[in-house]
């Protein structure tokens, strides 16, 4: 792989920008604990600074990622040799005929391409703490509390250490896709073996890598996972003073997040449909998130009557729950067999 | 105007209970799946878990609809009149799932849903004073509407699951009314500046 590709670069210039990131959330780590422990903000300006500069990091390296997925588009197609195409098209076409979304058959003159979305494997939880990092830096400017600024900088300040010590997206990038490709490009092979490899890699080529959905489901649930992360800070705020203005950013990233929230998970449904067929509801992942959701209606159900007595602790009990139930539902790809799992 | 709060209030407090037990039962269905794995079980094992997970989750999915139901018409109606309507709603659907079933009961009770929250979506489209919501503003009243429709539409999508056509056409009709509840419930403000160009009816306080 490393001869088709410019691996070694995109990890050299990941590992630097990763390094930058963690040292910046260093100082903003410092930052935070000085506000969190003192009786007066300090270092604001500069804390701003830091977070403006965190967030021009993180863009950076999500375009670095592009640029690498653009180099796998170019210089990784799943090509055949020409005498095998006839034989491949007609094995797509006994496939197609016994399902009801057929996949398209094999063109030597424009073979298959990997259009890989930016955010399988590692790369997830880069993008999901970009999202982080972006809300994050708004809600910093939209209010001023020193305490609830130390918080908001100490959860980005974790999410860039776990991005740099536990789930690196630069260090042995894709390490599964690349897994799965690198024996179709082995030399030496025969014809039958090239044209196994490739009924092994193509299916899972339109229905996982290239699917339009991967485009939509994933990333607005990376966006709720963010808004969410927002609105239990915002939760565990409420509890401790009966803050209107902290109340209004919880109320507003939620609203964001259920909003993507809902959106994503409608838009897995046609694709789980087409992908999996219709035995997968029950899964272990969709039954977390459905209760994901329902915690999620029920905590902006609540929060009409937030001020109604105990109900403002109630509805700030809630987001907090909703995000352990957010956490319980990420963490089920780990523990819980299924089609979503990462076991 | 109290009792029609305080009777509000208690629609989502039931609601809470609802979606709690849902949220438990989604639980269970996780923990089952993983120590019976289903998941190395033949199709027909598969579907067995599937169908008693849905039998499971019937009636409290009903309880969700039944709360909509009268959720729906408490838009529509006085107190005193709702009472009743929730009374006639309640037997019908007790009557029905006794000679019918329960699927015939959840059949029922989305098809009066869907009929009652479809007046209720003209009307809040015509922008009728009779309505009584929560919140006020045009934009918003029309998308907790849809909100409400979409769910509906949903829950009868699954029911109707196995005609692939109608199902997939529900499916879209249901995620395009709840992306337009959503927007229209939640960014009110911005619909309004950028569909009629004028300032927003509606605070959003909860003060």
């Amino acid at each position: 792989m490393h001869s088709l590709l410019p691996i070694k670069l995109f990890s050299q210039g990941g590992g630097i920008l990763l390094v930058v990131l963690l040292i910046l959330s260093g100082g903003i780590t410092v930052s935070a604990c000085a506000n969190l422990i003192g009786r007066k903000p300090v270092w604001q300006e500069a804390t701003s600074a830091l977070l403006i500069s965190i967030n021009l990091f993180f863009i950076l390296g999500f375009l670095w990622i592009c640029w690498f997925h653009w180099q796998i588009f170019i210089k990784l197609p799943l090509e055949l040799p020409e005498n095998l195409s006839g034989w491949v098209n007609r094995q797509l076409e006994i496939m197609n005929s016994n399902s009801d979304y057929g996949m398209p058959l094999y063109n030597p003159a424009d073979p298959p391409r990997y259009r890989i979305p930016l955010w399988i494997e590692n790369e997830k939880y880069y993008f999901w703490f970009m999202c982080y990092a972006v809300m994050a830096l708004l809600v910093h400017f939209r209010l001023q509390a020193q305490r609830f600024r130390a918080v908001l900088h100490l959860f980005l300040a974790v999410q860039v250490a776990g991005l740099f010590f536990l789930v690196d997206p630069f260090n042995n990038p894709l390490p599964q896709f690349f897994g799965e490709i690198a024996p179709l490009y082995k030399a030496g092979q025969s014809l039958m073996q090239q044209a196994g490899h490739f009924m092994r890699l193509y299916p899972k080529m339109i229905y996982y890598y290239n699917a339009e959905y991967m485009w939509f489901h994933p990333p607005l649930l990376f966006i709720s996972y963010g808004s969410i992360t927002i609105m239990f800070i915002t939760s565990v705020f409420m509890l401790i003073k009966r803050d209107l203005e902290t109340e209004k950013i919880g109320y507003g990233y939620a609203k964001l997040g259920f909003f993507m929230l809902t959106l994503g998970m409608l838009l897995g449904y046609p694709w789980a449909l087409k992908a999996w067929g219709p035995n997968w509801w029950w899964d272990p992942k969709i039954c977390s998130s459905l209760m994901m959701w329902a915690v999620f209606s029920t905590y902006l159900h609540t929060r009409l009557y937030a001020n109604k007595k105990y109900m403002w602790y109630f509805t700030s009990i809630l987001g907090i729950i909703c995000f352990l139930a957010m956490i319980f539902t990420f963490l089920t790809s780990f523990y819980f067999p299924g089609e979503h799992t990462f076991q | 105007m109290k009792l029609k709060s305080s009777y509000d209030f208690y629609l989502i407090l039931i609601t809470t209970l609802v979606l709690f037990a849902i949220s438990l039962i989604s639980l269970y269905g996780m923990f089952y799946f993983k120590f019976a794995q289903i998941h190395q079980m033949a199709p027909p094992v598969k579907l067995l878990y599937m169908n008693r997970m849905n039998e499971i989750v019937a009636p409290f999915i009903i309880c969700l609809i039944l709360l909509l139901g009268i959720c729906v018409p408490k838009r529509l109606l006085a107190t005193a009149w709702l009472n009743r309507i929730t009374a006639i709603l309640l037997t019908c659907v007790i009557v029905t799932g006794i000679l019918y079933g329960v699927k015939a009961s959840l059949f029922f009770i989305l098809a009066a849903s869907l009929v009652l929250q479809s007046i209720v979506l003209i009307m809040a489209l015509a922008g009728s004073r009779n309505l009584h919501f929560h919140k006020k503003g045009y934009w918003v009243r029309l998308g907790s509407s849809l909100i409400h429709l979409g769910l509906i539409i949903f829950v009868l999508d699954l029911f109707l699951y196995k005609d692939r056509t109608v199902h997939l056409v529900l499916f879209w009709i249901t995620t395009g009314t709840s992306i337009l509840g959503m927007l229209f419930c939640f960014y009110a403000d911005s619909v309004v500046n950028l569909i009629a160009g004028r300032q927003p009816a509606f605070d959003e306080d909860i003060t």
